[in-house]
């Protein structure tokens, strides 16, 4: 049976006194939070662990005893031992080191020994759990430096039965502020969780054992990772406290906001469908939305909920800010007006290629063998509206440098919301496609379940509805004859209507991954977690993936100490966990769903939203 | 035989050639022979061309004689067609004559049909009606959309696909019943004659000036009526005819397969040559060879065939 201690750095200096923690349930280990100082009452020390095990919920308790005696405190060691008297535990540890040596003593002793106190010989295990290459290199260096240095006791080996003691030392701040990954909903620290989950959870629960420190006026005296200095910046505190006046203004606002797009005015019905098309308006909501979070006076519970509010505040002011970038290179040069002056001549060139396309095609395009009539039709019913576009476009043009210099201000709500105008806008002015497209599309459709029913009619086959599958069928004669006629037709027809339909679905995909891209760009710029990724830059050790092991010390017949570090998270499963949920378009049909809808002349949106759902 | 009883015995267990215990063809029972031993029965339940039948030639002839007059037909149609094309025959004259004949031949058909009471016959005149305006205003509504259909087809293509109708029409003919025709050779033959129809040449009076080709509204729409004549209307004439006047179906045979190979003679002698060889060899030699090779047969049945339910189910759903 291997005994693990986990003792913080901290305290190695630490002078003697009794050893607070906690035992891990299930576990055969111990972790050692504080060390009390002498003088104190054990009546006050009792009351005071009474006292943090409520606040905290972590069930605290006096380990043992811990001396490192100093010049003049001799008889310390015997006084602590008689301490186990009065603190009843299941066991009791006697930690002791001495100045000028490496590592430290320890007795363990068990409860269940009446009389005089037997002490076993314990040995610290030579345990092997390099992770890291060079930890061996670390330990033999950290060996060679203590030598001449303060040093730690070395443990003779002495006796091979009774329990074995590893001493794992631990950061305490560090751990304290770490959380580790995969983070689970926080359960309380039962047997089930494993044992360096409930490590990190028995440090970080303990905060409030941690507010009192050796150099205040009270009963205990404690040392632990703050009395190396506590740390405060003013500027953080003065954010503090001014960021919930700031936080009550913006939801009021917000609440406003909210009130007035879910007035009645505004959701008749054609609004609220354009409003759910248009790309800005679903950012401006989502953007609403994220607000909404951010500005919440509840404090953050969890881990992730603060984390994701971090990210969304931090992917916000990138958005502005890169937002007002835009505007000041816009507005800088008249670039406006430019713009809007190369709007209209970008806008007739499109539709004069449309017109060339069209006369191309009613021609014999390619050397296809087109039908003549047919061709002609759809050729100008296609001209006629171009006509009538062109005339829309012209009608508009005394007003486009107007509405793109207020267009151009709106990107001081982000830049995400003027790529979203900006792909609004393309698909507005690329309404004439769509529509094009939806006609060839649907005359296609039909010409192809016309032609599949006809020809099953062909063969003397019908389509049996109740039993999903074909049928033989005697028809009548008239059936037979005006179905083989239009069957004859229909297949004629074919190979114009697939024509004009192969084209303006191209020019429809054109727009789509145009529209597609912009899409994405916004999305990247919404969801990607900038707080996450500084804080793995700047402050690695508060996204943990586990730790590694360096061997402190490594003599034959010393204890192996073990300094435990932590292993931050890699970038990739930072940015992976930590993605905010956005509406991202994904591919709604696989490469194979997509090409049969194409080919059976399906209408098709490739790019599907999802809703946005808060977990 | 003997090489069999020979191997059997040498393999067997040591016995020694005929053992006291008779084989028996089981594999459940342990024997004193190798599994794969079988004795002077082998193959004794052999069958040699059981079922077989026996044509005699005239009968086989006369029911060739269908086939042959089907074949005729599609050469009469042609005929017209290559009449049509080489503008020997105006549309009208052929439409006029077209409605005569299915006039005919609807009277035929009544005369010979079952008497049946008067009132039933009277409704089935009436759909017979119904059926004959929906056609006619049909037809008459698409000409103009089905002549330029082929426009932009090159005429070897329109040939190629007009035999490979043709062919369909006449393998899937269904020469027993032909009373209801079938769906796969009625619309092959309908989409054949819409193939060619397209092909005609135009209307010379309306189309002076334009050098294109496209066939007036008259020609395909006589075209198709005529295309219903003869692969819809007339087969189940033939049918009535062969139920009720077997005497006078022989005739019409006959007089079915010098008109086709006389009007194909008048304007393209190589093909009456052709079709008079063709019909020659379906009506005479086919069963000739029919019967000749019937005497090569050698089928073997046996117990290892697959079992034929004969027994007639049909018990069981009364």
């Amino acid at each position: 049976m291997v005994l693990k201690i986990f003792f913080p750095q901290c305290c190695n200096k630490a002078d003697s006194g009794l050893l607070v923690g906690h035992w891990l349930p299930g576990q055969d280990s111990a972790v050692v939070l504080a060390v009390i100082h002498y003088p104190f009452i054990p009546g006050q020390v009792k009351q005071y662990i009474h006292q943090i095990r409520g606040q905290s919920g972590v069930d605290l308790a006096v380990l043992g005893s811990w001396s490192m005696p100093k010049e003049g405190q001799e008889g310390m060691e015997s006084f602590l031992r008689e301490l186990r008297t009065i603190f009843p535990q299941g066991r009791w540890l006697q930690l002791s080191r001495e100045m000028g040596k490496i590592g430290f003593t320890c007795n363990v002793l068990p409860r269940d020994q009446n009389g005089k106190l037997v002490e076993q010989e314990k040995e610290l295990e030579k345990v092997e759990n390099d992770l890291e290459g060079k930890s061996g290199k670390d330990g033999r260096g950290w060996k060679n430096e203590e030598a001449g240095g303060e040093g730690k006791t070395k443990e003779e080996k002495t006796g091979e039965e009774g329990d074995k003691v590893i001493f794992v030392h631990y950061e305490q701040r560090k751990v304290m502020l770490s959380q580790l990954h995969p983070t689970d909903p926080p359960v309380p620290l039962t047997q089930s969780t494993s044992e360096l989950r409930q490590v990190f959870g028995t440090v970080s629960q303990s905060e409030s054992l941690f507010f009192l420190d050796k150099y205040d006026d009270s009963p205990v005296k404690l040392t632990h990772w703050q009395s190396e200095g506590r740390e405060g910046s003013i500027i953080v505190e003065l954010m503090k406290q001014a960021s919930t006046p700031v936080c009550l203004l913006t939801a009021w606002i917000l609440v406003l906001w909210t009130s007035l797009c879910n007035s009645r005015i505004l959701n008749v019905f054609p609004l609220r469908f354009i409003s759910s098309k248009l790309c800005s308006c679903v950012q401006l909501s989502y953007r609403t939305e994220h607000l909404q979070t951010v500005s919440s006076p509840t404090r953050a519970t969890s881990h992730t909920d603060y984390m994701r509010k971090a990210n969304i505040f931090m992917s916000f002011l990138l958005d502005v800010t890169l937002g007002l970038l835009l505007i000041y290179w816009l507005y800088r040069e008249n670039r406006v007006g430019q713009l809007a002056n190369a709007l209209l001549p970008a806008a007739d060139r499109v539709a004069k290629e449309l017109e060339e396309l069209l006369q191309w095609l009613m021609g014999a395009p390619a050397g296809l063998k087109m039908n003549r009539a047919l061709d002609q039709v759809l050729g100008r019913f296609f001209l006629y509206h171009i006509h009538l576009w062109i005339s829309y476009i012209h009608l508009m043009s005394p007003f486009i440098e107007m509405i793109l210099w207020y267009v151009g201000l709106s990107a001081c709500l982000g830049l995400t919301f003027a790529l979203s105008l900006l792909s609004d806008i393309i698909a507005l002015l690329t309404f004439h496609i769509y529509c094009f497209y939806v006609y060839g599309a649907r005359l296609y459709c039909l010409k192809v379940y016309g032609l599949t029913s006809l020809w099953r009619l062909f063969r003397g086959r019908k389509w049996n509805v109740l039993r999903q599958r074909v049928d033989s069928c005697s028809y009548d004669m008239d059936q037979l004859f005006i179905g083989t006629l239009l069957f004859t037709i229909l297949l004629f027809l074919l190979p114009t209507t697939a024509l004009y339909y192969l084209v303006f679905t191209l020019l429809r995909m054109v727009v789509v991954m145009v529209q597609g891209v912009l899409q994405l760009t916004v999305d990247f710029i919404n969801s990607f977690p900038l707080f996450a990724l500084g804080l793995r830059v700047f402050r690695s050790y508060t996204l943990a993936e586990g730790v590694k092991f360096s061997v402190l010390c490594e003599e034959p017949g010393t204890p192996l100490h073990l300094m435990m570090d932590i292993n931050p998270l890699k970038f990739s499963s930072v940015v992976q966990t930590y993605r905010t949920a956005t509406y991202s378009c994904y591919p709604k049909d696989s490469w194979l769903a997509l090409c049969k809808k194409l080919f059976l002349g399906e209408l098709i949106y490739p790019w599907r939203h999802k809703t946005t759902k808060i977990d | 035989m003997d090489m069999l009883l020979l191997m059997g015995a040498d393999s067997g267990l040591g016995t020694g050639p005929g053992p006291a215990v008779p084989w028996r063809k089981v594999l459940w029972e342990r024997q004193p022979f190798p599994d794969n031993y079988v004795d002077h029965r082998f193959l004794e339940e052999l069958r040699r061309n059981e079922g077989l039948r026996q044509y005699r030639y005239w009968a086989v002839v006369r029911e060739a004689g269908l086939v042959a007059q089907q074949i005729s037909c599609v050469a009469l149609f042609l005929t017209l067609w290559l009449y049509m094309e080489q503008g020997l025959l105006s549309p009208s004259t052929l439409l006029w004559s077209g409605l005569l004949c299915a006039l005919l031949g609807y009277g035929f058909y009544q005369a010979l049909g079952p008497q049946g009471d008067s009132d039933s016959q009277q409704r089935t005149r009436w759909s017979d009606l119904q059926s004959a305006s929906i056609f006619l205003s049909f037809t008459f509504g698409f000409s103009p959309v089905l002549r330029t259909l082929t426009e932009s087809v090159s005429t070897d293509t329109v040939y190629a696909m007009t035999a490979l109708m043709l062919l369909a029409h006449l393998v899937s003919f269904p020469y027993a019943q032909p009373s209801p025709p079938g769906s796969l050779s009625l619309n092959a033959a309908l989409f054949a004659s819409v193939c060619l129809a397209s092909r005609l040449p135009g209307d010379h009076r309306a189309s002076r000036g334009l050098n294109s080709s496209s066939p007036s509204s008259l020609h395909t729409f006589t075209m198709l009526c005529w295309a219903l004549l003869v692969f819809a209307l007339w087969p189940c004439l033939r049918q009535r005819l062969r139920e009720c006047a077997p005497q006078g179906f022989g005739c019409v045979c006959l007089l079915m397969g010098l008109s086709g190979v006389g009007g194909l003679g008048s304007i393209w002698p190589g093909g009456a040559v052709l079709l008079a060889a063709v019909l020659g060899a379906v009506t005479l030699l086919c069963p000739l060879l029919l019967i000749r090779l019937q005497s090569d047969k050698d089928n073997i049945h046996g117990p290892w065939d697959e079992a034929e339910i004969r027994e007639d189910l049909a018990r069981f759903l009364r």
